[in-house]
């Protein structure tokens, strides 16, 4: 454990209404349902784009897919929120937790990606007549973004069997029925 | 009256390895894929689901037909990870009601979906009914994965010999 960790968890852990609202019967399946339906709409509204990017719809105008991007900030407002609500209640669960790290650095990186995407990328396509091919970058940008999009995903779901001090593997069937089924 | 069938099920070496591997590709390897798949699958067609509702009027609704292979891909994840998952606590899966309460929810939705994919590939213009299916093409999704998150909480005997806790 690193100092900083400690403070962060110390911070996060201030947080005592938020996680005794979030211990309340139905808060957290309610949330976790949210953080799912939110991943949909991002995953959904910005893997269209990427797909175009990478040429699987090669007659539509590619910045016309530019128009679903509020839905994605949407599914990533959802998710940011959701995410927090968790973070608060259990941060010890998450801040010395592997999948939670790599899921936070592809979280980093996919927000490169985006920024890179609209400072370069973008204006390059946006006066782009259907039918031209895309500049090489655009197709990287839309294939990053998918595979980071996608690893963190993963990552996620995985947050549970990494749990520290929970859930490591050989225990009993019932203990495993705790962390697995969750 | 299933738990011979359960029992068996839960004896069964595919159902063993994945409640008892701990290689990360046994259990949450295949619990990943099938968030996966969800996210393909409900995720490209909400996207066609707010298109049709009038968002990004610029793409033609008959483009979305060529995301069709993808969304397919995810349907087939799902179907696969998903029994998967039931092989591994089928007792888990199989008493709970909110488990059928997903299926007809999944079940409705690619019927909505087919519906809508007869209206683009006839290129005809969107109409109000169109843009309805479509706002509950949404809702039904938004259902079918709640329903699904839910069953880690809903269900009442996690093997034949042991109670969800």
């Amino acid at each position: 454990m690193i100092e900083w960790q400690v403070q962060l968890e110390a911070f996060l852990a201030s947080f005592t209404n938020v996680a005794a609202f979030m211990q309340l019967h139905w808060s957290w399946p309610a949330a976790e349902s949210a953080h799912f339906i939110g991943l949909t709409l991002l995953l959904g509204s910005i893997g269209a784009w990427d797909l175009r990017l990478l040429g699987l719809i090669g007659n539509v105008p590619a910045a016309s897919f530019h128009r679903l991007v509020p839905f994605a900030v949407i599914g990533f407002g959802i998710n940011a929120a959701t995410g927090s609500l968790f973070l608060v209640t259990f941060p010890n669960q998450y801040i010395y937790n592997s999948a939670f790290h790599l899921k936070v650095l592809c979280l980093i990186l996919a927000g490169l990606n985006v920024a890179f995407f609209y400072l370069v990328v973008f204006r390059r396509i946006r006066t782009l007549p259907p039918g031209q091919p895309l500049p090489i970058l655009a197709r990287v940008s839309g294939g990053v973004s998918l595979v980071l999009w996608l690893t963190v995903i993963v990552c996620g779901r995985m947050i549970t069997f990494f749990r520290p001090a929970l859930c490591r593997g050989e225990e009993a069937l019932q203990f495993v029925a705790d962390c697995i089924v969750r | 009256m299933f738990d011979p069938f359960f029992a068996w099920l839960e004896s069964t070496a595919f159902s063993l390895w994945m409640v008892e591997s701990p290689s990360l590709f046994a259990f949450p390897g295949i619990l990943a894929m099938h968030t996966i798949g969800l996210g393909l699958l409900a995720g490209l067609n909400a996207a066609l689901d707010l298109r049709l509702l009038g968002v990004a009027r610029n793409i033609p609704p008959v483009a979305f037909v060529r995301l069709l292979p993808v969304m397919w891909l995810g349907l087939w994840i799902n179907v696969l990870s998903g029994l998967a998952l039931v092989i591994a606590y089928p007792t888990k899966a199989l008493t709970n009601p909110v488990f059928y309460l997903k299926l007809g929810l999944i079940a409705v939705a690619l019927g909505i979906l087919r519906a809508l994919l007869g209206t683009i590939r006839s290129r005809v213009d969107v109409e109000s009914r169109t843009r309805m299916l479509a706002a509950v093409s949404l809702m039904v999704w938004a259902a079918a994965i709640t329903a699904g998150r839910l069953l880690a909480y809903t269900c009442t005997r996690l093997t034949v010999e042991f109670a969800c806790s």
